[in-house]
């Protein structure tokens, strides 16, 4: 099922010449910067295109897809070799099942994912959700308790379906501004980003066509509503992403498992401990003796006690 | 009988009033003593013993030192608690008097006069019920009369005045009206209020003999309160008479100071006779020597408990008469003696007012006085008997107000009891305060104990019925479970015990869930004597629970339980500060296994697919991951509780303090710090008096709970958020498992009647510290790690009804509770 053979990419030259020529062109210039081996890991929901994208950007069909069913659980990693240049794509199953982050397609992914190196994420979604909800939210948190915070520094958010007309009232531009200003917060809200931090470093948007009916332009590329052929687009961006100077993610035992808690703070239990002792146990027993003082006694005690004098 | 000397100072008493009326003193009570029987009980059945205790009334004409006996009945060993509210309930609902008198005191010499004032220790009954039952020649004339029902009609014409002494002497009369005329004022006096009344222990539709009747007018002459008295007949058509008593009020000179005197244990003086034939001379120096001895008398005697504001109220009685009379005395005896009972000190008594006829009332008091205390053991029937119980343990129990030197009082004596019965070692307690016959006005408090049997055992049987597969109970899912328990009280005689039980809820195979307990209890660890209280406790146990760590949140599908099977060791020491407040310190050593619902050792929680399959890969159960966990920590806990109750409602706070520190030992190594600190506030909206049938004030309760662990923390450990403990609204644990907790939750609680209906909102929250457990169970069972609730309920009982509406979905249902959330 899944080609761990890096085998030659010869998808490449299915693209048109115009496409090919950038792709070269981009490959090369991060041959210059000693990037030889790019992994793009590639996340979403369920059915909002993740496999699609990555056989569109591979020329191949590496990845099955089917309108009505939903892939298998486990991911899979194309390689590609281009003129010493390695490409692997992961592609992962859908993150949500039942209405909830299906947690254990997130720890395949992370056992998968041990020992490797990511160099960009892509979060997929489609342009044409019009909605969005805690779920997207929650998928987001569950992506940065897996990779940590730092994931989104490397990565790129994807917005598939790109060939659509806006709602009534709205024109292209404005919907696909909306469309990512949304995604964008809940991005910012899932990942629990300082807004500061957040406008920062800004996540860029790519817009992508995987359908065959999408458009092309005279060279045969195919093109987004604006006119941009979108293949060599979405490389650019993450070649651009590559060079932001963050570092990749390199996934190991501890990012998987997350710092033990059961360790943290156990050098101050004895603090602790004597912190407890001598102010809060020792607190209680004094409130207790004040108690005790306080003890509002029956009158026939006190009068026992000689301490009535007579007044009642 | 004790309290006999006052007779010795009422017969020259009376006999000087009557010839040099300078100085006299009056008695309002009189020489025979009959010791009445106050009898508090905690069980209702003693009222059905009243009618059979007024057979002997009938000798009941004087009145002496009153006892009371205190006693709670406890039939079995088990309903402590039951026995303890009942005990309560009594002390609520106002004493239950029932009066006997021994039969025939032999009548002293001189001393017969005197009304029955029948003053019960804990207050008058009132009612007809207890008139009837304090007035004793009703009683009187039914047994001396034959049959108790016939009376014989005057056989007279109806309409004529008749002397008493033309009556005959064989008839029995019956009494159908009495009217009671004041010479002085020359007004009738009708009605049952005059202060006289009671001091004519005749009453309407009594039926009487001639003799009885000299009696009553001798007794009404001799009582001090009266120049004179005379009984007048007058025959009515149906046969019946009407009485007439006319007398002139005893007076003497107006009086501007009062002084009250507590005489209890001083010696009577003795007292001179005094010659008819005595010159005026020898009159003169008796009477100095009279007063001088009086007044010895009063340096002698102790100051009274009597407050100032009484005293003050006694003398503006005193100012506002002028003369000083008969009834005027009466009235202040009456309002002395009703401060003293009323405040439970129930033995006082206004035995005498002297220096009458000056500017100053002497009111003398007994107050009761403690001479002897005594410890006695009782067997089954009822005799004497040596304790097995050592004295010590009972000592201190008891109030220092009940040790010899103090005055004896009736919430010293309830106190003591409570603090007896909460050893829960006896049966039966009676505080019997009963009059030293050695010492005059002293007062003997006798406390006499039934033991419960040492060593017990018992075994009972039950069936439950197991829901199966979807809630209904099939037939091979009725059980048969049992208990099996001995216990072994009162070792050595100082309360410490072995108490141990085998139970199971299925005896078919008991393997499967057998839950056992042994506790050793040794109280007293530093002495019986040292007042120090600290207890050392040593108990084997295991127990079965249902982890709520392991459960999903709303709307999720079922999770697989997670039953947490701890067995282990505990040694700790109590130390008690007060009734409520305690420190504990100890050493828990425990193995904790982790099952499922097949009884078979679980490592991981489980959750169900949407596929229908059970991923494994849950959270871990136990810290060393193989599924069985063993670790000793030691564990404090501390508690400080000032609450009590506020007319049914409860007020004061509530501080716990508990923290688990792990030592190390045990599978992985365990090293940790778990504590939590909980604070409740019952706090009184309004401030209301104390009473028994005042209303509750409006409460409004703040509660915080805050819980953290340190260092090693497995997953039964984890603490859990929701729950009728926790949140409310939510299942156990529906909200999450977490590291740290923090818990709010305010409750109003607005009484109505004799319950109360409340208003809470409650919140619970993680403080993000899910994760920080291992495996993250909030997370892995869908729970939201945080919630809020708010809701309104009723109290019924026991039972809390109440409807909560749960805020993350926010929808509410009605939940029955047992028991009280705070």
């Amino acid at each position: 099922m899944t080609a761990q053979v890096t085998r030659e990419w010869t998808g490449i030259q299915q693209f048109p010449a115009a496409t090919q020529n950038k792709l070269h062109e981009l490959l090369g210039k991060l041959k210059q910067e000693n990037v030889s081996t790019l992994t793009i890991l590639v996340m979403g929901k369920g059915g909002v295109g993740k496999s699609s994208t990555v056989n569109s950007i591979l020329g191949e069909r590496v990845a099955s897809v089917s309108a009505f069913q939903s892939e298998g659980l486990r991911p899979i990693m194309c390689s590609r070799t281009r003129a010493g240049f390695t490409l692997n794509i992961i592609d992962t199953p859908g993150l949500v099942e039942g209405g909830y982050v299906n947690e254990q397609a997130i720890e395949i992914i992370k056992r998968f994912l041990l020992n490797k190196t990511i160099d960009v994420l892509l979060y997929v979604d489609r342009l044409d959700a019009y909605r969005m909800d805690s779920l997207d939210r929650q998928v987001i948190k569950a992506i940065t308790d897996t990779f940590s915070k730092r994931i989104w520094q490397r990565s790129l958010v994807v917005l598939t379906h790109a060939q659509l007309s806006p709602p009534d009232g709205l024109n292209y531009d404005d919907f696909f501004a909306k469309r990512s200003e949304a995604l964008m917060r809940y991005v910012r809200l899932g990942a629990r980003i300082r807004k500061q931090d957040f406008e920062e470093s800004s996540i860029p948007v790519v817009l992508v066509e995987n359908s065959g009916r999408c458009k092309t332009n005279s060279g045969g590329e195919k093109i987004l509503p604006d006119g941009t052929p979108w293949i060599p687009n979405l490389v650019e961006v993450i070649t651009t992403v590559i060079a932001n100077g963050s570092k990749p993610i390199t996934v190991d035992q501890k990012l998987i498992e997350g710092p033990n808690p059961n360790d943290r703070g156990k050098f101050f239990i004895p603090l602790i401990l004597a912190f407890q002792y001598f102010f809060v146990v020792k607190g209680i027993q004094r409130a207790i003796k004040q108690d005790i003082k306080q003890e509002r006694k029956p009158l026939w005690e006190l009068r026992d006690m000689g301490l009535a004098n007579r007044k009642f | 009988m004790a309290f006999a000397a006052p007779t010795q100072l009422l017969g020259p008493q009376i006999h000087s009033s009557a010839a040099a009326p300078r100085r006299r003193k009056y008695m309002p009570n009189d020489g025979t003593i009959v010791p009445t029987t106050i009898i508090v009980r905690a069980r209702k059945k003693s009222l059905a013993a009243a009618p059979w205790t007024r057979k002997h009334i009938p000798y009941g004409r004087t009145i002496g030192p009153t006892t009371i006996v205190i006693r709670v009945c406890k039939k079995y060993i088990a309903p402590f608690s039951a026995s303890v509210v009942s005990v309560a309930a009594a002390a609520a609902g106002g004493f239950i008097l029932i009066s006997s008198f021994p039969p025939s005191p032999p009548p002293i010499d001189g001393g017969g006069g005197g009304g029955g004032w029948f003053r019960g220790g804990g207050g008058d009954g009132g009612g007809g019920f207890w008139s009837n039952l304090f007035s004793p020649f009703v009683a009187l004339a039914k047994e001396e009369g034959g049959g108790g029902h016939g009376w014989d009609p005057h056989g007279l014409p109806a309409n004529i005045v008749v002397q008493l002494n033309k009556l005959s002497g064989l008839k029995r009369y019956k009494i159908s009206e009495i009217l009671f005329f004041d010479r002085r004022r020359s007004t009738t006096v009708a009605g049952t209020n005059d202060s006289f009344f009671e001091m004519v222990s005749l009453r309407n539709g009594g039926v009487y003999t001639k003799a009885q009747l000299q009696k009553e007018v001798e007794n009404l002459a001799s009582s001090g309160m009266f120049e004179k008295v005379d009984l007048e007949g007058k025959t009515k058509p149906d046969g019946t008479m009407a009485l007439t008593v006319s007398f002139t009020e005893s007076t003497w000179q107006s009086a501007d100071a009062f002084r009250c005197i507590n005489v209890g244990l001083l010696p009577q003086t003795k007292q001179m006779e005094m010659d008819a034939d005595m010159t005026e001379r020898e009159k003169l120096e008796y009477f100095r020597i009279q007063e001088r001895e009086y007044k010895r008398r009063i340096d002698r005697s102790r100051p009274c408990l009597l407050p100032v504001t009484v005293q003050r109220e006694v003398l503006q009685m005193l100012r506002e008469r002028g003369k000083v009379s008969a009834r005027l005395l009466q009235r202040i005896r009456d309002r002395v003696q009703k401060w003293y009972h009323d405040e439970g000190y129930a033995c006082a008594q206004v035995v005498n007012f002297g220096n009458l006829n000056t500017r100053e009332v002497v009111c003398e008091v007994v107050e009761g006085d403690i001479t002897q205390l005594n410890i006695q053991f009782l067997d089954k029937l009822g005799n004497l008997c040596e304790g097995n119980t050592q004295l010590a343990v009972i000592r201190r129990e008891l109030p220092r107000q009940l040790r010899s030197g103090h005055v004896f009082n009736i919430e010293a004596g309830k106190q003591a009891l409570r603090n007896i019965n909460s050893l829960s070692l006896f049966s039966n307690i009676e505080v019997n305060p009963r009059p030293d016959e050695k010492k005059e006005g002293g007062i003997i408090v006798e406390i006499k104990l039934r033991e419960m049997d040492q060593k017990s055992a018992e075994v009972s049987i039950e069936w439950s019925l197991v829901p199966g597969r979807h809630g209904q109970p099939t037939l091979a899912s009725i059980q048969p479970g049992g208990t099996i328990s001995f216990e072994h009280r009162n070792i050595k005689g100082l309360n410490r015990s072995i108490v141990g039980s085998v139970t199971s809820s299925n005896l078919l195979n008991p393997q499967d869930d057998l839950s056992f307990k042994l506790d050793y209890v040794h109280p007293y660890l530093d002495g019986v004597t040292n007042p120090r209280n600290r207890t050392f406790r040593v108990s084997c146990f295991n127990s079965r629970k249902l982890s709520p760590v392991f459960t999903g949140g709303p709307g999720a599908d079922e999770v697989p339980p997670v039953w947490i099977d701890r067995a282990g060791f505990k040694a700790n020491v109590t130390e008690n500060y007060t009734r409520q407040s305690k420190f504990t310190y100890g050493l828990v050593m425990e193995e904790i296994t982790p099952r499922d619902e097949t009884s078979s050792i679980c490592t991981h929680g489980a959750r169900a697919l949407p596929s229908g399959g059970l991923s494994m890969d849950g959270p871990p159960t136990t810290l060393s991951g193989i599924g069985v966990d063993r670790m000793a920590f030691a564990q404090a806990n501390v508690t400080r509780d000032n609450t009590k109750f506020l007319n049914g409602a409860i007020v004061g706070e509530r501080d716990v303090f508990q923290v688990d520190q792990g030592l190390g030992i045990g599978s992985n190594f365990p090293f940790f710090n778990r504590h939590q600190l909980t604070l409740t506030r019952f706090i009184p909206l309004k401030q209301v008096e104390e009473g028994i049938d005042k209303s509750a004030p409006p409460v409004l309760v703040l509660h915080g709970h805050y819980g953290s662990c340190v260092g090693d923390l497995a997953s039964y450990d984890a603490f859990t958020l929701g729950g009728p403990y926790s949140v409310r609204g939510y299942n156990m644990g529906e909200l999450g498992a977490c590291r740290n907790i923090l818990e709010l939750a305010a409750e109003l609680r607005i009484p109505i009647k004799k319950t109360h209906v409340y208003l809470f909102a409650e919140h619970g929250n993680d403080l993000g510290s899910s994760k920080d457990v291992k495996g993250n169970p909030t997370e892995f069972f869908r729970r939201a790690g945080h919630g809020s609730s708010y809701g309104a309920g009723l109290k019924l009982g026991m039972v809390r009804a109440e409807y909560a509406v749960d805020h993350n979905t926010d929808t509410g249902a009605v939940f029955l509770r047992f028991g009280e959330r705070f």
